[in-house]
């Protein structure tokens, strides 16, 4: 849709609104302390990615700003506002995708505008679009059990987006998706942000991907984590993998990140959970 | 999946066929030796043909019965009952489960209740509500009713288990009402459950039933008929009766809830651990 955009405003900088600010945000569960002092301010409209080894807390922090959970100290606000539950707001894509079983491809990614009481037409024809990016078509009317979980994540995008929230909150959202559609998708997924304006959170394994997409790169330490790293990526968008300061970019974050997975391999064999 | 199912699919290629109609004749194989060692063995005199008639005679007097009208009005009466004890079954054990489930208010109150309830045979309630109630249909539909709604109530709870948080907090980042998730996030979740509910549920009742219309029913059912008869010694009623018990209640199991399956669990390709 915006392939053709040549130019675009330098990323949304830092004196952009706060939207999102997370201040000494601790959450354990049980004896398991998943985020030890996890401080940050996103901005308005801010591309922002969050990468870090596996099981430092990165979903939870995801989960704490959508407010599915309650943290064991420190606040979360979105507009100035402290979030004590979920809301339209902010639009979540799960890693596992979560899609309901009972309805059509096309009904689980209306669900949102159902909800909202958008009358029914005027969703399909919302959907619709969403479902062309995601290169859905033909699938509308098939059931979750019978796709592949390529599929099953698109779904889960376009369920997302369809409903339009300010902020989406995108955990490992190309995880089970083939290289090929993952690249449609990377592209999409920019212009959208680009075109709409969203403040977009994006957990992620892929340091390529995250310096490719985000204003910001944040870095997870090892459990109990907390942000180890800020990186700025002063680049203009949309970029291309084959820039040379993008590749330094990247091998900035992905030292940071090797020394981080290092120390929480090395803690996990000291003290197996 | 049922065989009901198996019917309803399209037929593909030949060897569907056959196994459809091997599924078909084999129980009526084995069921028709027996009632055709009966039959002659009635005949020729080697059992009592007044305790075991032979199954033309039960056949004609079934025939007879029919066109009396009487007989349907047994049927009539009993699948009345039934009906109606389940659906109450299934409205409030649904909402009882979801109560259990969901909210702790519910589990504290119902949890001990059924807990404490459940092991009861469903026969033992009849005398109370025989004096509570009376001799009259609301007896035999709260048997029903108590027969079906423990089971409702069970696997709706384990429904509500077995459903993931997460799809929950996908409605309620939607901006979800409590009615909007009620009705689009945990009825159709809980509904492959409350199918299996519904078909052990209607086994139990329909059990229950028969026993509480020989002991509280004042006229027709199909227990009545089969307690009326034993008064008379008319036999072939009796098995009649039996008869007619075994093929309802297969019906009513089997191939009732399997449409219910078929338009449910099996549309959205979901499996029911049993
Ligand atoms: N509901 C929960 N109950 C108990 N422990 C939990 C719960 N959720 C998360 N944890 C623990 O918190 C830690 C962080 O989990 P989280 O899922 O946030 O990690 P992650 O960074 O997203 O990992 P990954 O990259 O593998 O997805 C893990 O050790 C996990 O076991
Ligand atoms: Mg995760």
């Amino acid at each position: 849709m915006l392939a053709n955009l040549a130019t675009t405003p330098f990323p949304r900088m830092a004196n952009a609104k706060p939207k999102i600010v997370a201040d000494k945000v601790r959450m354990s569960f049980g004896r398991v302390n998943a985020i030890e002092d996890v401080t940050c301010t996103i901005g308005e409209q801010e591309f922002v990615s969050i990468i870090g080894p596996s099981g430092c807390g990165k979903s939870t922090f995801l989960y704490l700003i959508a407010g599915f959970e309650k943290s064991s100290g420190g606040t979360i606000s979105v507009n100035g506002t402290t979030v004590t539950r979920p809301g339209p707001d902010r639009g979540v894509v799960f890693q596992e995708f979560v899609l309901f079983p009972w309805r059509t491809v096309l009904r689980n990614i209306t669900l949102g505008l159902e909800i909202q009481k958008v009358p029914r037409r005027e969703a399909e024809e919302r959907a619709r679009k969403w479902i062309r990016l995601t290169g859905l078509s033909g699938f509308e009317d098939a059931y979750p059990a019978t796709l592949s979980g390529g599929m099953k994540q698109r779904v889960a995008i376009a369920r997302a987006l369809t409903y339009e929230p300010e902020v989406l909150l995108l955990d490992e959202p190309f995880g089970a998706l083939d290289v090929q559609t993952k690249n449609y998708m990377i592209r999409d997924l920019q212009n959208l942000w680009i075109e709409a304006n969203k403040t977009i959170v994006m957990v992620t394994h892929s340091v390529e991907e995250a310096v490719l997409m985000a204003d910001r790169v944040l870095v997870f330490g090892a459990r109990p984590s907390s942000i180890v790293a800020d990186v700025r990526i002063d680049l203009p968008h949309p970029r291309t993998v084959d820039d040379r300061r993008l590749r330094e970019y990247q091998a900035e974050v992905t030292a940071v990140l090797s020394a981080e997975v290092d120390r929480s391999m090395s803690l996990e064999r000291a003290h197996p959970a | 999946m049922s065989a009901d199912a198996t019917i309803l699919a399209p037929v593909r290629s030949r060897p569907d066929i056959r196994r459809l109609s091997l599924s078909i004749a084999r129980p009526l194989i084995s069921i028709g030796t027996v009632f055709l060692v009966w039959e002659v063995a009635a005949r020729a005199g080697w059992i009592n043909a007044f305790l075991f008639p032979p199954p033309s005679a039960i056949a004609a007097t079934l025939w007879q019965e029919l066109l009396s009208g009487e007989l349907l009005q047994h049927i009539g009466r009993s699948l009345y009952r039934l009906l109606t004890g389940m659906a109450l079954a299934v409205v409030f054990g649904t909402l009882i489960g979801i109560a259990i489930g969901m909210t702790a208010w519910g589990r504290a109150i119902f949890k001990p209740l059924i807990s404490a309830f459940m092991p009861v045979p469903t026969l033992a309630w009849t005398p109370v509500l025989l004096l509570l109630v009376g001799i009259n249909d609301r007896t035999t539909i709260i048997v029903v009713f108590i027969a079906a709604a423990f089971e409702v109530i069970y696997t709706v709870v384990s429904g509500i288990e077995g459903m993931s948080v997460r799809l929950f907090w996908v409605a309620r980042s939607m901006g979800a009402s409590r009615q909007q998730i009620f009705w689009k996030i945990i009825l159709p979740g809980i509904m492959p459950y409350l199918i299996t509910g519904i078909r052990l549920g209607s086994g139990y009742a329909w059990r229950a039933l028969i026993a509480a219309e020989m002991l509280a029913a004042s006229s027709y059912g199909l227990g009545f008929m089969i307690f009326d008869a034993s008064e008379y010694m008319t036999m072939e009623v009796i098995y009649g009766g039996i008869l007619l018990i075994a093929i309802f209640g297969y019906v009513i199991e089997n191939v009732i809830v399997g449409r219910l399956e078929a338009a449910t669990v099996e549309k959205w390709g979901v499996q029911v651990a049993r």
